[in-house]
């Protein structure tokens, strides 16, 4: 099919087919920053093209790869879905390297850990780091934070806002030397004020609570990612009936996947770690037990290593097994700062 | 119960001065409300010493670091130090003339004392520690719980098979759930203190798991663990260390001595670390215990 088909203005068109983008196929092969740069256009007016590209070829009848199904996508629909997807970042570059650029949102990511290793500190980072802005490559959205523990505290959450507000003003000053250093308009309480905050003290405030979550959502459309600080802690006691207890985890967990695809965010799910009775002996696992771990897209391990933390990917549908070291600081998560070498791969 | 009433704004944390400078300072300001806090250390070290520090010092107006607030002191072992704690008192009662006006006022007055003698027994408690706080009338609200300790109560009703392992953990569980939504409903501060086992290294290697900032946990020359394991070390917000090293000699002049003299007395320095914590770096600091109780030293 043939761009100038497309319902867009003359002068993108023009635009467009003078850069040399004659097909629907050529358009839909680049990403919308090279699209952009191509056909001197700004970067939104390139992601619309890229859309209305997308929903021409599904629907053509030339094409003979037309959804059969209502509904259904070919492969190469979704491989552009899913490059185009936003991630989270960690603030910690060779964390989100093996995460393949940060926490993938659409996805139910598990985090676990033995306590003090920094499943907290990655929550208040990651509810903080959702809400840089577009401009600094970021989501620009909000962050719904469940507590079932009552770890999270506001002097540390606003420590690390600060620090993130401190990074971007410094990425002003040094990208753009001619604007002044202070350009962000963001600030710390800001930041605090954006995190929807839940206090959840007993597994059915749980139940209820994941059950509203689709209408919360739906009047706060600009939530991009739900984390659970954890996940655990209220169903390890009390559940004399096991089935019972995996069938209400494992309809939790359906909900949390409904909940990421349906308003592609990402929803981290923050894990304790138990002593199993395996093979003769105890070993580390985490806690919910064996259906649990099919409940969710990826996981990742926190443990120590000596005197460093590291983070092991230990389940991901597309990821390679890979660890790195990462280290909290005051300023939140952050590379380790040991000169060996960092980050390994399985 | 709705769940839009789950959607709190959150405060930052009060905090309660353990009475010393220099610990407040490792602390940021004290022990947190709304938190679970634990403190592990060997017999003689000086738990209970800072656990009934605490229970003075909630009793001060917020602008001294206090809570405004009576104590609950919950304890399991036995017996209660009544005599060590008026010690304290006399002396928190000198150091602070401004808030007891009247020399009939004691701050014992505000520190209630409760056995506990097995984990039913505290399950059992806890509903009429709800009924307590809210029929306060014109008592001092209480604003401080601690938990002399949770080892003890656990000390002989288990035994070492799975199931037991399994009925305790779960226990642990219910325990720490019962503590939080309490301290989360009034604004409390938990302090509960643990006890610690020496380290046999089996061959699984699970008992020396490294939990927190510490790469092992020293007290006396050896290397301890907390007790109770992974699963009670989950059910806390913080875990503090208190160990003591080999006892160091230190000069001291005697009060009653009329000439003066300086004679020299054994006393072991007491070190305070911070295993993990929500939002502390790890620290350490050392102190000594004294008449007036706690007394941090300058490193």
């Amino acid at each position: 099919m043939e761009a100038w088909r497309l319902p867009l203005s003359s002068s993108i068109r023009g635009k467009l087919i003078s850069a040399g983008y004659t097909s629907l196929s050529s358009i839909s092969s680049v990403s919308s920053s090279d699209l952009a740069r191509d056909a001197n256009i700004t970067e939104d007016e390139a992601f619309e093209i890229l859309k209305l590209v997308n929903q021409s070829s599904g629907s053509s009848s030339c094409n003979g790869s037309g959804s059969l199904i209502n509904g259904a996508k070919n492969a190469w629909d979704m491989l552009h879905e899913e490059e185009s997807l936003p991630r989270i970042t960690t603030s910690c570059s060779d964390l989100d390297n093996i995460l393949g650029g940060g926490i993938s949102c659409r996805d139910v990511t598990e985090i676990g850990g033995v306590p003090g290793i920094g499943k907290t500190q990655i929550g208040i980072q990651l509810s903080v780091n959702v809400q840089i802005p577009r401009e600094f490559g970021g989501l620009g959205g909000k962050a719904i934070y469940i507590d079932t523990e009552g770890s999270f505290m506001v002097e540390r959450a606003l420590q690390i806002a600060e620090a993130c507000v401190e990074d971007m003003e410094e990425y002003t000053g040094y990208m753009h030397k001619h604007f002044k250093a202070n350009q962000v308009q963001m600030k710390p309480k800001d930041i605090l004020d954006n995190i929807f905050y839940f206090r959840v003290c007993s597994y059915t405030e749980q139940i209820a609570l994941v059950n509203h979550l689709d209408k919360f959502i739906s009047e706060n459309k600009d939530v991009k990612v739900v984390i659970v600080d954890s996940i655990t802690f209220h169903f390890r006691q009390d559940f004399d009936d096991l089935v019972q207890r995996t069938r209400v985890l494992s309809e939790m967990a359906l909900k949390f996947m409904k909940l990421a695809k349906k308003f592609s965010l990402a929803v981290v799910l923050l894990n304790q770690v138990t002593t199993k009775y395996t093979e003769g002996s105890f070993q580390l696992a985490l806690a919910l037990g064996d259906s649990w771990s099919h409940s969710c897209t990826n996981r990742v391990i926190l443990y120590w290593n000596g005197d460093e933390r590291y983070a092991y990917i230990d389940k991901s549908p597309s990821l390679p097994s890979a660890s790195a070291s990462y280290t909290v600081t005051s300023r939140g998560l952050r590379n380790s700062s040991s000169s060996s070498k960092r980050v390994k791969m399985m | 119960m709705k769940p839009e009433t789950l959607l709190r704004r959150p405060q930052t944390n009060r905090k309660l001065t353990t009475g010393c400078k220099i610990l407040d300072g490792c602390l940021r300001g004290g022990i947190p409300c709304d938190s679970l806090t634990e403190i592990v250390a060997e017999s003689g070290c000086g738990k209970t010493q800072l656990c009934l520090q605490l229970s003075l010092s909630a009793q001060l107006p917020i602008s001294l670091g206090g809570l405004n607030g009576s104590s609950l002191y919950l304890h399991s072992e036995f017996p209660f130090p009544f005599r060590r704690l008026h010690q304290l008192s006399r002396s928190f009662h000198q150091s602070n003339p401004s808030i007891y006006a009247n020399h009939s006022d004691n701050p014992c007055d505000h520190v209630f004392v409760q056995n506990v003698h097995s984990v039913d027994h505290l399950f059992d408690i806890m509903p009429r520690i709800d009924g307590f706080i809210k029929n306060s009338g014109n008592r001092l609200p209480l604003k401080l719980i601690v938990l002399d300790s949770v080892a003890a109560l656990f000390r002989s009703e288990f035994d070492n098979t799975p199931s037991d392992l399994r009925k305790r953990s779960s226990l642990f569980f219910k325990i720490s759930g019962k503590l939080k939504q309490l301290a989360n409903k009034f604004g409390l501060a938990v302090v509960i203190t643990n006890q610690v086992t020496d380290l046999v290294e089996t061959s699984d290697g699970l008992s020396g798991l490294r939990i927190g900032n510490l790469r092992y946990l020293c007290s006396s020359g050896r290397r301890v663990v907390p007790a109770l394991g992974l699963a009670w070390a989950n059910c806390v917000n913080s875990r503090f260390f208190i160990s003591r090293s080999d006892e160091t000699i230190c000069k001291e002049r005697s009060e009653n001595d009329e000439s003066g003299s300086i004679y020299v007395s054994r006393r072991a320095q007491r070190r305070f670390d911070i295993v993990f914590s929500p939002y502390l770096p790890a620290s350490s600091c050392e102190f000594m215990i004294t008449r007036e109780g706690i007394c941090g030293v300058q490193a």
